[in-house]
């Protein structure tokens, strides 16, 4: 571990730099003058203290602010309480970029998700509004969230003026002490009232233990960024664009190669479909037709009377003889009549249905046959005709024989038989017992 | 040291190498290679999310809410939790997307203009995830990331190579402790603390959206969203701890993360497992009160039914182990905080598999009630993401500054001396 | 060494209370009888509920919610005492006597809601529908609230909080107090090494009443975070009464230079905070109970947000208790101003009774005089919508005074000896505290 080996370095930094202070060549006041004579070195551009610690640095700079700088600087490995108001820094104006990016972030947030399913995409999900305001709190809470966060985050350093990898005191080795144990005071020389030599002696007076100048390197080339980086900076946006330049390429471009198959068992199975070529057969297909000459189990229909209500080529009037006419027939045939035949004709078979009343209300259509009325003619009927019209239709009547099947079928015909009789029963069809009870439950 | 280091990461990524094959098989076949192929279809999968996501929340609540407390023996073990919430969410992540079975377009949640003319469903909760879970993500990478900047700047004026200077270099973005820097930088990182305190309150809570917004009994039930956010600090908390305790001994950060952090860490756990507990009683107590009676079922059958053993691993994990932290001695024995802290965190898997497998084996049809067990690629997966998170926290704490150097340094004494002006 | 600690406390302050507490709990005790009986009358002279809002269920409802109003203020102090022995904070320390005194009140309290408790078990109707006899004949109603919401063993819980209640704070209050007279560091310890189990007690105790005084009252509703939701309330309640009390105190010359701007400031930061918790909770509860959409459920804020006025009512809850305050008090300089941040204590407390007010009143409407015997077996939160609107009545704020006064009795009890617990060792540390 770095951290572990902190107090042994540590003692070597600061000795190497006490020792040599390369850049300068000494500590002691020499006049600004010595820069020019020095090739190695630039323009100056300004001087560093150190002090000794951070109660000597904010005694230090309130010297200084009071002195009248301004483009000085404190350095320090973690932030010394009072040093704000020692060098008068204004309180930041972060937090009110920060409110609003949080309030832009609410509004994005809101806007988005209206956009998505109040506007754009208007889907009804289990009822609930297309714009739901409590479901959409959540994610503009979030949003609010991150907007600040980034404005935090970013802001922060744009107002710090980072990433700023190279600054001038970088050139000194002991400034690589800030990071560490150093707490330093830096003088621009930029600044108006900055003098080599009054801003080195103020400094001392305020209990500087160190005061070095920093020069600006001489040679340009070392100021400038290499480059190398412009090259790094111009390949890699290069690169960046290349996925997009191929999506925008792949939106309108043709190819004759097969899709991507992720998953080759699902998309390729072992097995033979309708519309595929087949070499077992001789023309190729792997659909078979019927084989001649045989018919599938249960298609049969020998019975005509039951298949087709047929007997030697007459309507039966009775039911075939595997049909046994019972109450479970009868309700079955019920239950059928009301799915398939009521829409039409009506619940009590008088072709009174919901698209019978619908028809005649819009004016089209024709009215279904009323089942019950003697007149029509469908009470009179052979039960294997009423049949037949069940299985094949009749005028504009479609066939039922493809949705009912044909036991199905015989339960309606047993139920239209018994509909058409209740709808005219006398009294005198039921017995005694009936018609007492019949009597004493209506009084 | 380093040998330890080795062996220790040549364990996690085998465990991470198993995890990824059964993710390879579980992608490749369908989620069905889970045991999930009945009505129990979150099964491991989104208990482990949950989990997973539960312990990064300590991470954040160490890192800014006792920032905000003002409670400096955080800094001891700030920057290690921050890491281990980045990591824990990552594993997290891993599971949904694979949940959604068709991984490749889980982008499509992500709302963007399309051929298909089709938006996000903002109404569900699964999209807030989506958005919660990121957000705290990108949060928790941000902040890691600037309380490590001057971090790295130490690291940068430390290195004697050329090719390390430069790496730490550019990470340290030229860092260079001015105190008019500092002064944004520590309202920026106040700023940032106050807004992963809510956030971190309200990604715990859409998580327990995703089930209580539901109608099933068990999941319906207003107290979650407190109750997972407590569940969640209490599990992440064990986890910190479960790493921290071995670190400090084969780091040699004895002196930094000292045995007080440790016991007010055990304390906090103490604290969050009887939120939990009695999150536990109230819903027993309202599902009795209520007089409804599939909430009466429910809880009836999570304590006597099928699933008995994973309750009462709960109750014993979640409500009675923690209170051993009432003593001294179990917060002073590393040894003895150690095999607690695992049995939380076992606890608090568990918690999680009983809400979700008792709730999901007895919905209101009893013709989909079902069993559930897992299969040899759940714990594939699982195991997998345990692998994932050790591998990356080992190369974390090896190639980062494990403890945040400057704040340290601003929690000692000499430190404040700048006061006495 | 108890020469050092009082020592932190500047020369010329006056931490003294003197005998203003004999004029304030006379005050205040005249205060509550004048106000109660005001109250009665202008109920009218009908008894149980009526159509027009008047009747004396109108004053039993009222009471209630000016009654679980000062309780919330007790109960926040209470838990500031007890948190801040438990996470042994320092910078609470100068305010840590004014939050005694606060929680000092529960015993008058507890004989306040006996005007609530009494008539239960004379077997009257008022407030609780549990207690009609319509409650019986009630479909859906099982018989686990039967065994719940008998009046007896309500009485018998209510015996138990407030038994737990007065219980903690005079522990941590006596023990206080002593360490004024002796110094006695082992005190400091003892109150620490109790106040864990204190919390529980305290967890406990205050979700159930929650339960109890507040969600019966519509006992086919349920919601398990109802009671920290109340929390949330009575924590808000609790650190703006704090403040509060501080300002009146130092009006009257007395703490001027152990209670500074750093306190205010950081009870500022907890009333935030608490407004965040309180709306987080209250968001919880109705966004998945309207999720849901579950009929039992979301009976709750049918009435709240469709009945004409209460519709409104919650709106300017929405506002009122959360987002302009919690706008507001996110900023510096709204907590370090104390004019403003006054009357942002006093703003909270005001929207804190109409939460207690929007809990509680929709549940009026429901008996017999006004609605006919099928409202009686139907209970509260059942009729139509529109049945169910809002009326203010004067009653309801004529009780809210009479329980306030009823606190300031209370408050006047406490306010004797010293104000600020003068031999605490951590009070130099307090009186110094700075914020950064």
């Amino acid at each position: 571990m770095e951290t572990n080996e902190n107090n042994d370095h540590d003692e070597a930094t600061s000795a190497h730099a006490g020792e040599t202070s390369p850049a300068t060549g000494s500590t002691s006041g020499h006049d600004g003058a010595r820069a020019s004579s020095n090739s190695d070195e630039g323009e100056l551009y300004g001087v560093l203290a150190e002090f000794d610690s951070p109660g000597a640095l904010v005694k230090a700079a309130r010297k200084v602010k009071d002195a009248g700088y301004g483009d000085f600087d404190c350095y320090s490995p973690f932030p010394v309480h009072g040093i704000d108001e020692a060098m008068g820094i204004k309180r930041t104006i972060l937090p009110v970029l920060v409110f609003c990016g949080g309030i832009t972030g609410t509004f994005l947030g809101f806007l988005l998700q209206w956009y998505c399913n109040a506007s754009a995409w208007q889907w009804n999900v289990a009822g609930k509004p297309v714009w739901s305001i409590p479901a959409n709190v959540p994610i503009g809470f979030e949003t609010t969230i991150l907007l600040s966060v980034f404005t935090t985050f970013f802001g922060m350093w744009i107002l710090n003026k980072l990433p700023q990898v190279w600054h001038p005191f970088f050139r000194l080795d002991r400034f690589t002490k800030v990071t560490d144990d150093g707490f330093m005071l830096g003088i621009e020389a930029k600044d108006g009232r900055f003098d080599a030599v009054e801003t080195k002696k103020l400094l001392e007076s305020a209990g500087a233990i160190a005061v070095e100048e920093c020069y600006l390197d001489a040679s340009p080339a070392n100021t400038k960024m290499p480059m190398f980086i412009y090259g790094v900076i111009i390949c890699t946006t290069a690169l960046a664009l290349v996925p997009f330049a191929l999506v925008y390429k792949a939106r309108a471009s043709h190819s004759k190669d097969p899709h991507y198959h992720i998953f080759g068992d699902m998309d390729f199975q072992a097995k033979v479909k309708s519309d595929q070529y087949n070499d077992l057969f001789a023309d190729g297909r792997s659909n078979r037709g019927e084989i001649s000459g045989t018919i599938p189990r249960g298609w049969l229909n020998d019975d005509t009377s039951y298949a087709q209500g047929l007997e030697n080529g007459a309507w039966i009037t009775s039911f075939p003889t595997s049909v046994e006419v019972s109450r479970d027939l009868l309700r079955r045939g019920k239950q059928r009549y009301e799915i398939y035949c009521s829409p039409c004709h009506g619940v009590d078979g008088r072709g009174a249905g919901m698209v019978a009343v619908r028809s005649q209300k819009i004016g089209q259509g024709i009215l279904p046959r009323n089942l019950v009325d003697p007149g029509a003619g469908v009470i009179t009927q052979p039960n294997g005709q009423l049949f037949n019209t069940i299985s094949n239709g009749n005028n504009t009547m479609m066939g039922y024989g493809a949705q009912i099947p044909v036991a199905d079928r015989w339960a309606i015909v047993a139920y239209v038989r018994a509909l058409e009789r209740s709808q005219f029963a006398a009294g005198t069809d039921l017995t005694d017992a009936e018609r007492s009870a019949a009597m004493g439950a209506t009084p | 040291m380093p040998k330890a280091w080795f062996i220790a990461l040549g364990v996690a990524l085998v465990l991470a190498s198993i995890g990824a094959y059964c993710i390879y098989h579980v992608v490749m076949t369908g989620i069905g290679a889970w045991g999930n192929n009945n009505s129990v279809g979150w099964a491991w999968d989104i208990t482990n999310f949950v989990w997973w996501i539960g312990i990064g929340h300590a991470g954040t609540l160490i890192s800014a809410i006792l920032y905000l407390m003002r409670q400096q023996w955080r800094t001891s073990i700030n920057r290690a939790a921050e890491a281990m919430t980045i990591f824990a969410v990552m594993c997290a992540g891993i599971f949904p997307i694979i949940h959604t079975g068709r991984p490749w377009l889980a982008w499509w949640m992500i709302p963007h203009p399309n051929d298909m003319q089709m938006w996000p469903q903002f109404r569900s909760p699964l999209m807030w995830d989506v958005f919660a879970i990121s957000t705290y993500a990108t949060t928790s990478i941000l902040f890691w990331y600037m309380g490590l900047v001057p971090d790295l700047a130490t690291f940068r004026d430390r290195s004697k190579t050329k090719l390390k200077q430069a790496i730490y270099g550019v990470l340290a973005l030229g860092w260079r402790g001015s105190a008019r820097q500092w002064h944004r930088y520590e309202r920026a990182y106040l700023i940032l603390a106050a807004l992963s305190t809510p956030l971190v309150l309200s990604v715990h809570s859409v998580v327990s959206f995703d089930f209580a917004t539901s109608l099933n009994p068990g999941w319906h039930t207003t107290i979650f969203p407190p109750y997972f956010v407590a569940g969640a600090i209490f599990s992440g908390f064990a986890m910190v701890m479960t790493l921290m305790i071995p670190a400090r001994y084969l780091f040699g950060l004895k002196h930094i993360i000292k045995a007080e952090h440790i016991e007010a860490m055990c304390k906090v756990t103490l604290a969050t497992g009887m939120m939990v507990g009695f999150a536990y009683s109230v819903e027993f107590f309202i599902a009795w009160y209520s007089g409804s009676e599939y909430e009466q079922f429910t809880f009836i059958n999570r304590s006597t039914g099928p699933f008995w053993w994973s309750w009462l691993s709960m109750v014993t994990c979640n409500v009675i182990v923690p209170q051993f932290f009432w003593f001294k001695k179990c917060r002073t024995n590393p040894w003895i905080i150690i095999v607690l802290c695992l049995l939380i965190n076992v606890g608090m898997w568990f918690e999680r598999f009983v809400i979700i497998a008792t709730s999901l084996s007895r919905q209101f049809l009893p013709s989909s009630w079902s069993y559930y067990w897992p299969t040899k690629y759940d714990v594939g997966v699982f195991i997998g993401t345990m692998g994932l998170f050790l591998t990356l926290f080992l190369l974390f704490i090896r190639f980062l500054p494990a403890v945040a150097i400057s704040e340290v340094k601003n929690t000692l004494p000499e430190a404040h001396a700048g006061k006495d002006h | 060494m108890s020469a050092a600690h009082e020592a932190s406390l500047h020369p010329d302050e006056k931490y003294k209370a003197g005998k203003m507490g004999q004029k304030v709990v006379t005050g205040g005790l005249v205060g509550f009888v004048v106000l109660t009986a005001l109250s009665w009358l202008l109920s009218g002279s009908a008894a149980g509920h009526t159509a027009d809002g008047t009747g004396h269920s109108r004053f039993f409802y009222g009471y209630l919610i000016g009654w679980t109003f000062i309780l919330s203020i007790a109960l926040g102090a209470l838990l500031y005492v007890l948190i801040h022995h438990l996470v042994k904070a320092k910078w609470s320390t100068s305010t840590r006597r004014v939050a005694e005194i606060l929680a000092g009140t529960f015993p008058i309290i507890a004989i306040g809601g006996l005007v609530i408790i009494i008539p239960l078990l004379a077997g009257r109707d008022d407030i609780y529908w549990w207690a009609n006899k319509g409650f019986d004949h009630a479909e859906h109603v099982s018989a686990s609230k039967h065994t719940w919401l008998s009046p007896a063993f309500f009485a018998v819980r209510y015996v138990i909080y407030f038994a737990a209640w007065i219980g903690l704070a005079r522990y941590f209050t006596v023990r206080s107090r002593k360490q004024d007279e002796t110094g006695d560091l082992a005190l400091s310890k003892q109150m620490q090494f109790f106040s864990a189990p204190a919390v529980i007690i305290f967890a406990l105790t205050i979700c159930y009443a929650a339960f109890d005084f507040l969600m019966t009252l519509a006992p086919q509703w349920w919601s398990t975070i109802y009671g920290v939701n109340y929390f949330g309330g009575a924590m808000i309640a609790g650190y703006a009464s704090i403040a509060l009390l501080s300002m009146i105190l130092q009006r009257t010359g007395r703490l001027q230079r152990s209670i500074t701007t750093e306190h205010y400031h950081d009870l500022g930061k907890m009333v935030f905070a608490f407004t965040f918790f309180w709306a987080y909770t209250a968001f919880s509860q109705f966004m998945l109970i309207w999720y849901a959409n579950v009929a039992e459920e979301t009976v709750f804020y049918n009435y709240r947000m469709f009945g004409e006025g209460w519709k409104w009512v919650s709106i300017v809850l929405t506002f009122g208790q959360w987002l302009i305050p919690f706008v507001l008090l996110m900023s510096r300089w709204s907590k370090r101003i104390l004019p403003l941040f006054a009357v942002f204590c006093v703003w909270q407390l005001c929207f804190h009774w109409l939460d207690l007010y929007w809990n509680v009143m929709p549940n009026y409407h429901w008996g017999a005089e006004a609605h006919g015997a099928a409202h009686l077996v139907t209970g509260p939160l059942t009729g139509p919508v529109g049945e169910n609107n809002v009326n203010f009545s004067p009653v309801d704020i004529t009780t809210w005074f009479a329980l306030i006064a009823l606190f300031i009795a209370g408050i006047g009890r406490g306010l004797k000896g010293n104000l600020i617990p003068v031999k605490d060792p951590n009070l130099g540390a307090s009186v110094a505290h700075e914020n950064y």
